[in-house]
């Protein structure tokens, strides 16, 4: 049988806002609506936002097949992803369109839209839908935001969840979706919960009470969600004003280096996802948020310290660096 | 020359495979359209006869991209068919991957290692058929005609 996608299918529609995208939602299921309801409710949109369009099928059938691990492949302008609980999802990233077949189990669990599916989709449409995602985690501070970017394994998500008890919001601890509005960038978290790794437990005590879970990605990690993390504020967003490139050492101490706008531009473009020429437009505002974000002050951290006391070096950092432009 | 290539295809800015080189190319008469198939793998390009006419202007056209996907071990699982119009989707769990795009007359699939030559030739194979003939619905009658590259470079 051959699943449609049109007006008569999905007769349900909703608007929602993601990291500043605008997303129309069409649906023959009014769980979906519900799912999305949290999304709905966030009104915060600094500027015009650009849209895409998302056509939800729910599919009582899919309960019924057999169960797959996440899975994507992408060529051109096509993305395909497999996400578990037993749904499918093509990206097209020229028409900026999604087209979900979920299960009856997806729909309704709302883990899978707020920490698989939504931040999935703007991870995939990302560039093409004026969202640029950079692998970094973001914290605010009174307003201006810090990227903490780094290595895999660097510790970014253990450092974001010692920044989080230590007087900052947080915003993001891995992926991070940088925005503009006007000639101000804007970076967006989506709530996704906080993924430490197994170690982690040596420096938050607290995480001997929760069992770690096999992540998307296969790792082993506790899993945090930040807004019912206690001594947590969150943000949905923040303003980059600082760039923070995480080096862990030997050497006891936290250092501060200046780093040129070269560096920054390099480490971001050099880690960036390759798009394929298709998608023309999106490459060029990839690299001129990613030349916006360079202008932006940026160190490279090198701690041999703890994560509290690495937080506590940076809150300490931020604060004289604000006495000094106060004085 | 090799039949395979880039099964070990590995690039940590290319998650999706996007980049896979597709270096085996051959032409086909599919009905009314002219097909060019692009492939890694030497044993995804279809058993029957090659092009052998000079195309004519304002002929129908699509591209095939067929990729031996290294990454994707399982058996075929019960085929999902979705379609908006523009796009035609078939999925039969992570071994295949078929994505039709109408506009751009191009069709796209991952096929996964477990897939033998026969169940491609025989099920895969006529499956693409029908999906480009979907995308030109006039072209109703299938006649496969010969015409490679070797040949067509003289």
């Amino acid at each position: 049988m051959m699943l449609k996608f049109n007006r008569q299918t999905l007769p349900f529609h909703a608007e929602f806002l993601i990291a500043g995208a605008r997303c129309l939602i069409a649906t023959n299921s009014t769980d979906v609506l519900e799912s999305t309801a949290r999304w709905r409710t966030k009104t915060r949109q600094p500027h015009r936002a650009a849209s895409f369009e998302m056509e939800v099928l729910v599919d009582s059938a899919m309960d019924n097949t057999a169960h797959s691990a996440s899975f994507f492949r992408g060529h051109r302008h096509l993305v395909f992803a497999m996400l578990p609980p037993r749904s499918v999802v093509t990206y097209d990233l020229l028409r900026r369109r999604v087209h979900a077949v979920l299960s009856a189990a997806a729909v309704r669990d709302r883990s899978f839209w707020n920490n698989v599916l939504l931040p999935i989709t703007i991870g995939v449409l990302g560039t093409t839908v004026g969202v640029v995602p950079l692998h970094s985690a973001c914290l605010d501070h009174n307003g201006s935001g810090v990227l903490v970017a780094g290595a895999s394994g660097a510790g970014k998500s253990t450092l974001a969840a010692a920044l989080a008890r230590c007087g900052f919001s947080f915003v993001s601890d891995d992926w991070t979706y940088i925005s503009k509005d006007g000639s101000t960038l804007v970076a967006y978290g989506l709530s996704a919960p906080v993924k430490l790794l197994p170690d982690s437990v040596r420096f938050f005590p607290y995480l001997k009470d929760i069992a770690p879970r096999r992540t998307l990605n296969g790792e082993l990690a506790y899993e945090i969600d930040p807004s019912r993390a206690t001594g947590f504020s969150v943000n949905y967003m923040s303003y980059p004003r600082r760039v923070l490139f995480l080096e862990r050492t030997l050497k006891p101490g936290c250092d501060f280096v200046p780093c040129r706008s070269e560096y920054v531009r390099e480490f971001f473009e050099k880690s960036a996802e390759r798009l394929p020429n298709e998608l023309i437009e999106a490459k060029a505002f990839r690299r001129g948020i990613i030349q916006t974000l360079s202008s932006v002050p940026a160190w490279i951290l090198r701690t041999g310290e703890s994560p509290q006391r690495t937080a506590e070096a940076i809150r300490d950092f931020i604060l004289e660096a604000r006495d000094d432009a106060t004085a | 020359m090799p039949q395979l290539e880039s099964l070990d295809y590995a690039d940590p800015l290319d998650l999706l495979r996007r980049f896979i080189p597709t270096p085996f190319k051959a032409l086909y008469r599919i009905g009314a359209v002219r097909v060019t198939v692009k492939t890694n793998d030497i044993t995804l390009l279809p058993v029957f006869p090659l092009e052998v006419d000079r195309e004519v202007l304002g002929e129908r056209r699509l591209e095939w991209r067929l990729i031996r996907d290294a990454g994707s071990p399982d058996l075929l699982g019960p085929p999902l068919l979705m379609t908006s119009g523009i796009l035609t989707i078939v999925t039969m769990g992570p071994a295949c991957l078929i994505g039709v795009d109408h506009e751009q007359r191009e069709l796209l699939a991952f096929i996964g290692t477990a897939i033998d030559a026969r169940t491609h030739q025989e099920f895969l194979i006529p499956l693409l058929c029908q999906l480009t003939n979907d995308v030109f619905p006039a072209s109703a009658s299938m006649r496969f005609t010969a015409h490679d590259e070797a040949s067509e470079n003289g």
